[in-house]
């Protein structure tokens, strides 16, 4: 993230050598800055607005429309508004040292429930749709699913890079937002297993990333998941209101999803909504479960979290024309190459197209990602580091869920990040 | 006429009927008594305590100075710093502005370049926030 990432640059520099730094940035980031500023120490921090795209102009452009530009906020010349946050003098408040006071309010608040329903959403404690308001008992009930300590901390949480401040939030946070987010008490050892990692599931970046999880083992009945009709679409209890409570926590307890400041996606990700939770249909997948070949055993509960852009129907590529024969593990590897390599790319399988493809002599998924991967080789593989510092690999990533009523499955970009164990959180 | 009686009658009766269902249902009966007054808690987590920095003393004119310009490595960010170095040299010619990629990614810092700016840069201009 680079607006904040050159905010605390040159707050560093300032505050190593005493010398001014004057990032400069686009004047769609001031409101998110200005937090940055006070979270980082110096909410005096001076900083120069630009009018932008810059990525993608040529030099004339720039020249144009920022050395010899004016503050688009201002309407004054850039190059002078530099040269006066150099060298005007500091005021008393950019003097200020100490500790920088902040209240988040009481612990709790009283009203009927019209009201509060309107005081949470003014605050922005919501997903902008209505919650069930988390009272004492509602809570209670969720902590009884847990043998941990209501004020046990659970987790560290930001809203990716340096673009917001770290987070702490406790067991009894995490039930209050899995409360709002209309959970059962049976699903919140998984709600804390994620909130264990820290892992936000509403990422700041302009990009619009998504967040997502695949849960394997037995826990997928016991809670009822669906890995059935429709099992990555909305119409799951278990599937929806668990992450929409990972959503909730990101926002609440880990200082996440605030439009302007700690959410910037320039034209938004719809998946991050309740983002994409997956119970892997283990029983008709023709392949050994993603939890065991992450290394787990099987029947283990394992929740697995992913960040990237999402999913969307295989359909959507030319590779995957129908005919009335259909090679679909040449369909999947040609998907694959079309594929960005920053987060690498995701097969969601129905379980008809796994059979397909094991039917295709690929008796493992090891088996055919060396299929699908190999022959890529010339493919360029990002570095981190390379252009705008993106790319982080081409991984092929498979996983099974969904009916067998059609052949019909997914693809996209999802790195998976952490396997985590669920039991310990019951 | 008695016809007209017994049909104007099962209306009032039948209208009668509605309203006395409408003011049983219970989202409508409710709005007649008084709400409860819920108590809920707040789900805001944890922020760390913030020290605040001094901010670095301001230079008295930038003639005579030397001015570093510093390329984070953003898509843009090179051909930006470049254009400002050119065009802050031309309207600013008592000051020296230097060009300067850094390395590390974007976020992070060059402390070789760092060293050299605490050394030979009065300030430091350093976009991109994109």
């Amino acid at each position: 993230m680079c607006a904040p990432g050159v905010t605390g640059l040159a707050i560093d520099f300032e505050s190593r050598y005493k010398k001014p730094a004057i990032p400069v940035v686009l004047r769609e980031f001031q409101e998110q800055l200005t937090d940055v500023g006070y979270a980082k120490g110096m909410p005096g921090i001076r900083i120069q607005y630009i009018l932008g795209p810059v990525w993608g102009k040529t030099g004339e452009q720039l020249r144009k429309a920022v050395v010899y530009g004016n503050n688009p906020i201002t309407g004054k010349p850039v190059a002078q508004e530099i040269v006066d946050k150099i060298t005007k003098p500091l005021t008393a408040d950019e003097k200020q040292t100490g500790e920088w006071k902040r209240s988040l309010g009481p612990a709790t608040y009283s009203g009927t429930a019209a009201e509060l329903q309107k005081l949470f959403l003014e605050k922005r404690y919501t997903d902008f749709m209505p919650v069930i308001l988390p009272t004492e008992a509602l809570v209670d009930e969720m902590l009884k699913a847990t043998s941990h300590a209501p004020d046990e901390m659970l987790g560290r949480m930001n809203p990716g890079s340096d673009a917001g401040e770290t987070w702490t939030y406790t067991v009894k946070t995490a039930a209050i937002s899995a409360v709002m987010s209309g959970a059962k008490p049976e699903y919140f050892p998984i709600i804390l297993a994620i909130g264990s990692t820290g892992q936000t599931g509403v990422n700041v970046s302009d990009n619009g990333f998504m967040a997502g999880a695949v849960i394997n083992g037995d826990i997928r009945d016991e809670v009822g998941l669906n890995y059935d009709v429709g099992a990555m679409g909305p119409y799951a209890h278990a599937n929806t209101t668990i992450g929409r409570a990972w959503n909730l926590l990101s926002i609440n307890g880990g200082n996440c999803g605030k439009v302007g400041t700690t959410y910037m996606g320039t034209v938004g990700n719809p998946m991050n909504a309740i983002n994409i939770i997956i119970a892997e249909n283990e029983e008709n997948s023709p392949f050994e479960p993603f939890s065991v070949r992450k290394g787990f055993e099987k029947g283990q509960n394992i929740i697995t979290l992913f960040t990237g852009w999402g999913v969307l129907s295989a359909k959507n590529w030319k590779a995957n024309v129908w005919g009335t024969t259909m090679d679909y593990p040449k369909i999947i590897k040609d998907i694959f190459d079309q594929q960005d390599s920053m987060f690498g790319t995701i097969a969601v399988l129905s379980p008809p197209i796994a059979n397909f493809v094991k039917d295709a002599g690929y008796n493992t998924v090891e088996d055919f990602t060396a299929y699908v991967t190999g022959q890529s080789a010339a493919k360029p593989k990002a570095k981190f580091g390379g252009f705008g510092g993106f790319g982080m690999g081409s991984a092929f990533t498979l996983v099974v869920t969904g009916a067998s009523n059609n052949n019909y499955f997914s693809m996209g970009g999802m790195r998976p990040g952490q396997s985590i164990e669920i039991d310990p959180w019951r | 006429m008695n016809m007209r009686v017994t049909i104007i009658a099962a209306l009032c009766i039948g209208l009668c009927c509605f309203l006395s269902n409408t003011v049983n249902q219970p989202g409508v009966q409710a709005a007649s008594v008084e709400e409860p007054i819920l108590t809920v808690l707040n789900p805001m987590g944890t922020p760390p305590p913030v020290q605040l920095k001094p901010m670095a003393p301001r230079l008295d004119t930038i003639e005579g100075k030397t001015i570093y310009i510093v390329n984070d490595g953003y898509p843009g960010s090179n051909i930006l710093c470049a254009e400002m170095q050119k065009g802050f040299s031309e309207q600013f010619p008592k000051t020296t502005f230097v060009y300067k990629d850094k390395r590390g990614g974007m976020g992070g810092v060059d402390q070789a370049l760092w060293t050299e700016m605490e050394e030979k840069a009065d300030a430091m201009i350093i976009p991109l926030g994109h």
